[in-house]
């Protein structure tokens, strides 16, 4: 599976994971859309930053 | 039973009422509510035993704790009383105590048994599973009548739905909960999320990502989304799986992840249909 194609469905789930997540305090589909988008967002950045961490440890650690 | 009018309503029911709940009915009995108490013992015991005929002691090897020869003496004592962690079946507890009760069998060969295939297992894995997460929903009905007469009163106002039998709605059909709550839109989007994700998940692993026999863990959490776990066992859980798909383990998570996804939604159609009798104040909502 390339790479691309991993990021897409980790893209995808995790915009799905968000509309579940904030829909606990939307009444609206709309609302629910909405709100999902930049959460969605915010936890990519954490995931890149997550994954950008975990380089870095393992320069530090192991080596590159 | 006596009831106070308007208590602390971040106040628990108790740890009373909590347990009572693993025994179907019997809060429906304390609420007076006869015949409801005896249909939920009734219900829960029907769907377990006739998943439990197919399956038997199987479900001992579906435990999250086997009590096999290298268990402790003390674990193999429970097991006869069917605390070995099988879940969602302990949640009907005297129902799954009754099968480990009559399936026990801790010889050697009757500990193969454990280990052999069934005809139609995938069926009667999920109708025995099917019986806890009823068991569950009946005792969120009940806890919903306590919590109603407790801070509204005898004459309390009913919910726009029953909040217990949204969740469970949203159990079988994911989204369907909110539906019956009033949140239409809301609830088929809620749903195709956590469809898709199953779907998903079904579609990279061929269909086997879904399968007590082989992955009775992660079923755990798949189970939670019951109308993609009851498609699984019809569908592609008995599916012969000649080598492993590629993308298993993945197919297995994302199923998982959907399950978990499905309780959210769950919850979340339960509370939709409590604010309706108390609504949040927007001073909790704020904090």
């Amino acid at each position: 599976m390339s790479l691309l194609f991993r990021c897409a469905v980790y893209a995808l789930v995790l915009f799905l994971v968000a509309i579940v997540v904030v829909g606990q305090r939307h009444a609206t589909a709309t609302d629910t859309l909405r709100a999902a988008v930049p959460r969605t967002g915010r936890w990519l950045l954490l995931s890149a930053a997550l994954v950008g961490a975990m380089f870095v440890l393992e320069a530090l650690f192991i080596g590159w | 039973m006596v009831m106070r009018s308007n208590p602390d309503p971040s106040r628990g029911l108790g740890w009373g009422a909590f347990l009572a709940g693993f025994v179907p009915g019997l809060l429906q009995f304390q609420l007076g509510q006869r015949r409801r108490a005896a249909l939920a013992f009734a219900s829960c015991m029907a769907l377990f035993f006739a998943g439990w005929t197919v399956v038997g002691e199987r479900l001992f090897y579906w435990a999250l704790i086997t009590p096999d020869e290298s268990g402790s003496p003390m674990l193999r004592l429970a097991a006869r009383f069917g605390l070995p962690l099988s879940l969602p079946e302990l949640l009907n507890l005297p129902a799954n105590a009754l099968g480990a009760l009559l399936a026990w069998d801790g010889s050697p060969s009757g500990e193969r048994l454990w280990r052999l295939p069934r005809a139609m297992e995938h069926l009667g894995g999920f109708l025995t599973a099917a019986s806890g997460m009823l068991a569950a929903f009946w005792s969120a009905a009940a806890h919903w009548e306590l919590r109603r007469r407790r801070d509204g009163g005898i004459d309390a106002p009913a919910p726009v739905a029953d909040p217990a039998l949204c969740a469970g709605l949203s159990w079988l059909v994911p989204g369907l909960g909110h539906v019956r709550a009033g949140q239409k839109d809301k609830g088929l989007l809620l749903g195709a999320a956590v469809l898709v994700v199953f779907g998903l998940g079904l579609l990279v692993s061929h269909g086997h990502a879904v399968d007590r026999a082989t992955a009775s863990v992660w079923w755990i959490g798949q189970n939670l989304c019951g109308g993609g776990s009851l498609f699984a066992a019809l569908v592609t859980g008995p599916l012969r799986m000649e080598t492993a798909p590629e993308h298993l383990a993945l197919g297995t998570v994302l199923c998982t992840v959907a399950g978990l996804m499905n309780l959210v939604v769950m919850v979340d159609a339960y509370t939709v249909a409590e604010r309706s009798v108390f609504p949040v104040k927007l001073s909790e909502a704020t904090s």
